[in-house]
């Protein structure tokens, strides 16, 4: 039993070796995965971006529209930097940078609302910027509907109404909306997660592939196989083993940095979250694999992983989701371990669902592995007569 | 006079030669040619084809209806009708609607409690509840928006109801006694496509022009190493003016790219595209400048082609962050803005986005401008140092044994 393991003891031993002699192994392996998710997590470490820079255009100048600038300079999601006397000026400070949005109180404002001539509020938002744009909408929208209600309170309440009674007449029906998993609409839980996921995901596939097209490029392939007595098999997983351990010690770092430190929701089964996670990086080394033993070219084999790993970021739908793109792109996202890790992590971590709705996921990560090693016989042979191609 | 004369000539010449050295570098190296073409040419359509369809329309919803009255099936068919819910069903009771939740059959969940009718007709509050699937924002953004519309239309219609039986329409049934009325710049439609492309297109030519140079500068490395410290493709010209040759190589090669992406791609996918062809094409000269010169800074850590691409590819994502396109920049820490300040794509994003999305012109705001060429020049001086020390390096590194195997 113990010979049996010797060949594939002997190419683990001689993976390492080859790893702590090229530097370029540290940085891809240890610095760039570990010092990435600290990048992430200390980016959006405040969740939310609030007081986004904003303006006030005030043409009227009466006591009802300083009262607005007071109450929406209140508000926590925009910041009036500054106020305004024109749409002109506004415009400019918008096409400038200076400001993600403006409200506009037009002229005689006060006069025609209480006069009941309809006077109408306009609000502009930049939203070349999504998340400062959709947050100071949302705060100008506020704004405009509360005013509006306030003065049909008033003149329900001259008119004799309670003020409950004229609160419900005035928002006769609620929607309360309860978001599930991330109630403090945190941006952070819902990049870093999978952002985090995705650069383990890219980083192990570029490894993967470079190490093995490495030995085809130096012709030590002929060495690599002889150590492993000639099966390509022992191999691949004396060179995957190793590699996984960084990996999987990189993943852990991630994941205890995401749910200990950072305390991100993990309702689910911790154990299950990890499997998950190992068994993505599995997935990810037998895809590239199986790249690589297909075309076998070095060059062209790192290239199409990093085509598929810097993709990944969007076609694993960590924010446009796969049933609004077209068929034709959707169909991609599932030949990307990243995004069974991503439904599984959705379901366990962020649900707090039981495995059993994640068993398709841990499935298809299951086949990778299955389907890499078909193409095996042709590193084999590209193995036994390496021929480098640049 | 006559001397300096000769010397400037010579530099032009040396300029001149490196120049035309770098064309056949570039087109002899079939790798290099994929980052330099196949990339910017491809990768633009890929990503806008990914994101095309803009918005999340028609998110499917389960519903929970206690209550089960006219109003409640009236305020469920609103529901349906808005832009971003699909009813897919009645569901008898929350446990099954939250099986359809895990089986991912519906992101959403409207319930509506058995009282919702009795306490609009007592003049109560009516409440109704949403669940709302967290996974991605996209989703709960689109929910969002419309559950607003929903609370605001069926609120009008009940009030409109009270008021008229109060016999005080007057004061705001449908009509309320202020309007609003909100505008969106730079993405009217607010599609995803229309506000991440011009960001990425940028990053595109940045990312591309790195990856191209460091891969170049790994093949010279690797022709060093097996030729005892020289390189036989190299040519013998003073750094400075080498440096400037093959940028303008580079930029010559972009020029038609740069067209093509900055203008045809937004033609092609009818996303935001309101600037002024001279102003975006005047801004992204130094965009293209500095990312050469980041290149060559960054080629001195590449000592092999394919390593390049483990070197750059993953700076990809770590740049879209930086730019502020997702995360806003006046929320990030003074250490990631600072980091964000030297990379070239953070300002040619600030910039494009500006002018082509925002219609402004390069005198709105022509900081991102100024800042690109401060950004190039610098560059230009840490990659001139950092070429010479590499260079002062490997020359010790070879000079004791000139048989240096080929494993560096």
């Amino acid at each position: 039993m113990k010979k049996a393991f010797r060949p594939l003891w002997n190419v683990m031993r001689r993976e390492v070796q080859r790893m702590c002699n090229r530097q370029i192994y540290f940085w891809t392996m240890i610095v760039v995965p570990v010092i990435g998710s600290l990048y992430f997590m200390s980016l959006l470490n405040e969740g939310l971006p609030l007081r986004a820079p904003s303006a006030i255009v005030d043409c009227d100048h009466s006591s009802m529209s300083r009262q607005l600038y007071r109450s929406l300079d209140a508000m926590e999601l925009v910041d009036l930097q500054y106020k305004l006397e024109s749409f002109h000026d506004a415009l400019e400070m918008v096409n400038s940078g200076k400001i993600m949005g403006f409200f506009y109180i037009p002229q005689n404002f006060q006069r025609d609302a209480v006069g009941g001539r309809t006077p109408t509020l306009t609000y502009y938002t930049n939203m070349t910027y999504f998340v400062p744009g959709t947050l100071s909408y949302k705060a100008f929208k506020t704004m405009a509907v509360t005013t509006s209600g306030g003065i049909v309170q008033t003149k329900l309440v001259s008119l004799g109404a309670t003020n409950g009674m004229a609160g419900t007449i005035l928002q006769p029906m609620i929607v309360q909306d309860h978001e599930l998993g991330n109630p403090w609409m945190n941006y952070s839980i819902y990049l870093s997660n999978s952002f985090t996921a995705g650069l383990i995901e890219l980083m192990v596939m570029l490894v993967t592939a470079f190490s093995i097209g490495q030995e085809i490029k130096r012709g030590t392939s002929v060495d690599w196989l002889q150590t492993a007595d000639g099966s390509m098999f022992t191999a691949i997983m004396g060179k995957l083993i190793p590699q996984f351990v960084i990996f999987a010690a990189d993943a852990l770092f991630v994941m205890m940095l995401l749910y200990k430190w950072f305390a991100f929701p993990l309702n689910g089964s911790t154990w299950a979250l990890i499997g998950g996670m190992m068994l993505m990086i599995v997935a990810c080394q037998w895809l590239a694999v199986w790249v690589t033993s297909t075309i076998v070219n070095l060059r062209l084999s790192v290239a199409s992983m990093s085509l598929m790993g810097i993709l990944a970021f969007s076609i694993a739908a960590f924010s446009f989701p796969v049933e609004s793109m077209y068929g034709a792109c959707a169909i991609f996202s599932y030949i990307l371990p990243v995004r069974y890790y991503f439904l599984i992590y959705s379901d366990i971590a962020l649900n707090g669902l039981p495995i059993y709705y994640s068993r398709v996921y841990f499935a298809a990560l299951l086949a990778f592995p299955l389907i890499g090693s078909t193409m095996l016989w042709h590193l084999k042979k590209a193995c036994l007569k390496p021929v480098y191609v640049p | 006079m006559k001397r300096l004369f000769k010397i400037l000539g010579n530099w032009f010449k040396s300029v001149a030669k490196a120049f035309a050295h770098e064309f056949t570098l570039v087109f002899r190296d079939g790798g290099v040619l994929l980052f330099f073409f196949f990339l910017p040419l491809v990768y633009p359509i890929v990503y806008t084809l990914i994101y095309n369809p803009e918005l999340c329309r028609d998110i499917s919803v389960v519903v929970v209806d206690d209550c089960r009255t006219v109003q409640t099936r009236e305020l469920v068919r609103m529901a349906d009708a808005t832009e971003a819910i699909n009813i897919i069903g009645y569901a008898a009771n929350m446990d099954e609607a939250k099986r359809a939740m895990h089986e991912k059959e519906a992101f959403g969940l409207l319930y509506i409690p058995r009282d919702y009718s009795e306490r609009i007709g007592r003049g109560e509050q009516g409440v109704v509840a949403f669940y709302s699937d967290m996974t991605l924002l996209l989703r709960y953004r689109s929910f969002v928006s419309a559950l607003t519309d929903l609370q605001l239309t069926s609120g009008s219609q009940i009030r409109t109801e009270t008021l008229d039986a109060m016999g005080a329409s007057s004061i705001g049934g449908t009509s309320m006694p202020v309007d609003q009325q909100a505008y969106f710049l730079g993405d009217p439609t607010q599609g995803f496509a229309s506000f991440i492309m011009p960001g990425i297109v940028i990053l595109i030519l940045q990312q591309s022009l790195v990856l191209g140079i460091t891969m170049l500068a790994g093949g010279a490395a690797e022709r060093r190493r097996r030729f005892g410290g020289t390189d036989p493709w190299s040519i013998d010209v003073p750094q400075g003016a080498g440096m400037l040759g093959r940028m303008m190589c580079y930029l010559v090669i972009y020029i038609p790219l740069t067209i093509y992406i900055l203008h045809y791609v937004m033609v092609m996918f009818a996303l935001p595209h309101i600037g002024s062809p001279l102003d975006y094409l005047l801004f992204v000269v130094p965009l293209l400048v500095a990312s050469v010169f980041f290149g060559m800074t960054l080629q001195v850590f590449v000592t092999e082609r394919e390593s390049s691409m483990l070197i750059v590819v993953f700076t990809s994502v770590v740049f879209l962050f930086l730019s502020g396109l997702t995360w806003p920049r006046y929320a990030m820490s003074w250490l990631w803005k600072g980091v964000g300040n030297l990379i070239p794509a953070t300002w040619g994003i600030e910039g494009f986005i500006q002018i082509n999305s925002n219609g402004g012109t390069l005198t709105d705001n022509p900081h991102p401008y100024i800042m690109l060429w401060i950004v190039a020049v610098c560059y230009f001086f840490v990659a001139y140092l950092a070429l010479r020390y590499a260079q002062k390096y490997e020359r010790r590194k070879y000079a004791p044994n000139p048989d240096q195997p080929y494993d560096a």
